[in-house]
């Protein structure tokens, strides 16, 4: 059983705030970095305390001054001495409240890009500079290179280059337009997140990053004789049927393909131009694939214009619904299965927006 | 129950919001000492300190539906490892792998690795509230799109935002891997700058000289009102004569020296910089025109600084000052006299002129214009700065004020992607919570 705070039963309230109301000694930082030891509130300190409401002018105002206990004091203090985090306009890099006013009393070492001083697991990393956008989407739409080897070349997520590409289409069209454009906006950001210029050689993020199955978490032991040549592949297949080896799962297989030719004794230059190549190809299928897959959608449906509506009209077939008749992609109403659709109150918020 | 102050000094509770209070919560927030408490105890704590963060709006029911045991975590893959090895190596030898030769210098000698990630733990704890970072509201405000995540809420139930180009008025929208939101550029302006100057007041006269604006203390942060107190103090109705006067003759000064910078020849502006300082000269001499006259039509002396302010600084960037002018006509007939010879000298030119584009550029970029809910020309708000980054599992494009939520966030071994003000104890303890055996 837990000491009781006296005089009170166990309610959580009084708990939470004697144990919130930190001890000065681990609130006030280090005494390398802290800050300036305050003055004793005596008659000479020049802010008011107690006797002069702070709010003076406004003395119409009903409202009550906030008394000046001692933790609105000390945030006083603390808006006083961290007054460069204020003025964001006047900084020219990211500023993080980790850098300037906080040491920590645990001796813990706190970072610069830090911006919760707490969590040394989250840091604020690099975005892409408006330059490194624009490089990209010319690579990407002017140069013609495959998406997957300007994804490689600079190190960028291939999501990430097409995001870049597709919001720079729409910057371009809306310069093109005249629209006023948030020109200000983007560059105080550009101060104050930290920004990455990208080059060839320096690396942005991960670009390998395979998504860790939750069948592949457990420890397996698997009996298996000493001689079996125990592949990756072969450990997919122990964790499970459908666990593809990382090869299969990679978002640039070919860049592996090219190391292993390189390993193999072909120069780079030759390695890379076969890289550029695969990876277009692989890109062309992709784009053939999606547009057969449109052409055979638009193939089923029966477009019929009205003045009004554009009606379409699609075959569906009645019986594909599932083993037990409950298929969830099954159309139209089926007996035992209640529909949903006009009950009152019933609020759908779409699952996704194509 | 008594509505408690959202950003309180006497309960540490951080939000997601960039304010002021908020900053300083989050610099005395420290992981409480748990010893002496039971489990439970320790869990209801760190839930409802971690609650107050993440997405606090949002009702306890409906976060306990959303929340997921699952934790989303990635590791890169080398490719030059995975060219080289084909995975076996890791099961030579009796199971546990390959080594490399004993080293009498490396004792920790290890065999062949992937070595594309940090040697780190994967903080998968400080994933606790991952789900949250889906919805959209709470996308926008990570985004830095709105100060905080309630305003990112009322933007999206106004109707200012459209994720994929149709418009969504559910601030719970859950974002899917690719999907591209875009939030109204003035909404995000409004958001993000600093507020209006708020309408000053016509008040009586006093006879008492005015002592606030000394009074006024810098800490409060209320600077602003204590400008605006200054200038109150200066504009008494008293001088107004000789301060009209005295806008009049900088008024004119102004309008000369942007009347100048059209008529350069040296100068090539382009065509819309030359619109605007036309349409700069045209405002001056109307505002003029009027200053002569009596009653209503007489422009306030409020208006009569916002355009001198405007105009000054735009001239002042463009170092035209009277001295300036001199020094550029001398450059001028020198030029015309050495037949451009002078390189350096025209060099020198040269990058004026580039200032000058530039700076006739930014200022049409970011134009004072009353019209709109927030202080123009555009400026980032107080406070921002701290709060100022954008995680990795976005893409944004300030410009367009729009962003794609590229996939889920993750954790990796030594970072997790979750912003979370928290220490890893008090997520473990909050996940907990949430695992329901308690």
């Amino acid at each position: 059983m837990p000491p009781r705070i006296p005089g009170g039963g166990c309610r959580p309230q009084q708990l939470l705030t004697s144990l919130e109301a930190p001890t000065p000694s681990c609130t006030l930082p280090a005494p390398a970095l802290a800050l300036r030891p305050r003055q004793p509130p005596t008659a000479s300190s020049s802010r008011p305390l107690s006797t002069t409401p702070r709010c003076s002018s406004k003395t119409e105002s009903t409202k009550p001054p906030p008394q000046l206990t001692r933790v609105r004091r000390k945030f006083l203090d603390f808006l006083e001495h961290s007054s460069m985090l204020r003025k964001s306009k006047v900084l020219k890099e990211p500023t993080y409240l980790s850098n300037n006013v906080v040491t920590r009393s645990e001796g813990e070492v706190v970072q610069r890009d830090m911006p919760f001083p707490n969590n040394p697991y989250f840091r604020s990393q690099s975005v892409l500079s408006a330059v490194s956008r624009e490089r990209v989407w010319s690579e990407v739409m002017e140069g013609g290179m495959p998406i997957k080897a300007v994804a490689a070349k600079y190190s960028v997520d291939v999501r990430r280059v097409t995001a870049v590409v597709r919001m720079m289409e729409i910057e371009k069209r809306w310069e093109r337009e005249g629209k006023p454009l948030a020109y200000a906006y983007a560059r105080s950001m550009g101060h104050l997140v930290p920004q990455h210029n990208v080059r060839a050689e320096s690396k942005f993020e991960p670009i390998n990053d395979l998504h860790v199955h939750s069948h592949t978490m457990q420890q397996l032991f698997v009996p298996t004789s000493e001689s079996r040549h125990f592949t990756r592949a072969d450990a997919a297949r122990a964790f499970g049927e459908h666990i593809l080896p990382p090869e299969a799962r990679m978002r640039i297989p070919e860049l592996v393909d090219m190391e292993r030719k390189i390993a193999q004794g072909v120069p780079p230059p030759v390695a890379g131009a076969e890289f550029i190549a695969a990876a277009r190809e692989s890109e062309q299928e992709i784009a053939a694939r999606n547009f057969e897959r449109a052409r055979s959608k638009e193939a089923r449906t029966v477009r019929v214009q009205t003045d009004r509506f554009e009606f379409r009209f699609e075959k569906i077939d009645s019986e594909a619904v599932g083993p037990k008749g409950r298929s969830r992609t099954a159309v139209g109403w089926r007996y035992g299965v209640p529909l949903m659709d006009r009950r009152r109150a019933e609020v759908k918020i779409p699952t996704s927006m194509d | 129950m008594r509505q408690r102050r959202f950003h309180g000094l006497k309960r540490i509770r951080v939000r997601q919001t960039w304010n002021k209070y908020n900053l300083f919560n989050l610099w005395r927030l420290r992981t409480p000492p748990y010893l002496w408490r039971t489990f439970f105890q320790q869990k209801w704590t760190a839930k409802s300190l971690t609650r107050g963060y993440h997405g606090e709006h949002i009702k306890e029911h409906r976060w306990e539906r959303m929340f997921s045991r699952r934790l989303l975590s990635a590791v890169n893959m080398d490719p030059v490892y995975m060219a080289q090895h084909d995975g076996s190596e890791q099961a030579a030898g009796r199971g546990s792998g390959l080594k490399t030769r004993p080293d009498p210098d490396n004792k920790h000698a290890v065999g062949p690795r992937n070595n594309a990630n940090m040697r780190l733990a994967t903080p998968y704890m400080q994933m606790a509230y991952a789900p949250m970072e889906r919805r959209l509201d709470i996308a926008i405000f990570r985004a830095l799109f709105a100060s905080s995540a309630r305003q990112a809420r009322q933007f999206v139930l106004h109707g200012a935002v459209t994720v994929n180009g149709r418009k969504m008025t559910h601030p719970s929208y859950l974002l899917n891997p690719g999907d591209m939101f875009q939030v109204e550029i003035d909404k995000v302006m409004l958001g993000t700058g600093k507020p209006k100057p708020a309408a000053k007041t016509q008040r009586p006269p006093k006879s008492a000289p005015k002592q606030e604006a000394s009074d006024v203390d810098e800490a409060d942060a209320d600077a602003e009102a204590a400008e605006s107190e200054a200038t109150e103090a200066v504009s008494e109705p008293v001088d107004v004569e000789a301060l009209t006067k005295q806008h009049q003759a900088t008024l004119k000064e102004l309008k000369d020296r942007a009347q100048e910078a059209l008529d350069a020849q040296d100068v090539r502006l382009r065509a819309k910089q030359k619109q605007s300082l036309r349409k700069f000269v045209h405002d001056i001499k109307s505002t003029m025109s009027r200053t002569g006259k009596r009653g209503s039509d007489a422009p306030s002396t409020s208006e009569l600084t916002d355009l001198e302010a405007g105009l000054s600084s735009m001239l002042e960037d463009l170092s035209l000052t009277p001295t300036q002018r001199q020094d550029k006509a001398r450059q001028a007939q020198q030029q015309k006299e050495g037949g451009g010879a002078d390189n350096n000298e025209h060099a020198l030119t040269k990058q004026q002129l580039e200032l000058l584009h530039d700076i006739m550029d930014r200022h049409r970029e970011n134009p004072v214009d009353s019209s709109k809910p927030y202080a123009t020309p555009w400026k980032p708000r107080d406070w921002m700065a701290p709060f100022a980054f954008i995680p990795r599992y976005l893409e944004v494009n300030p410009r367009i004020c729009a962003a794609v939520y590229l996939r889920h966030p993750v954790a990796r071994p030594g970072l997790a992607e979750v912003p979370t003000p928290f220490s890893f104890n008090i997520s473990q303890l909050a996940f907990n919570w949430y695992l329901r055996r308690r």
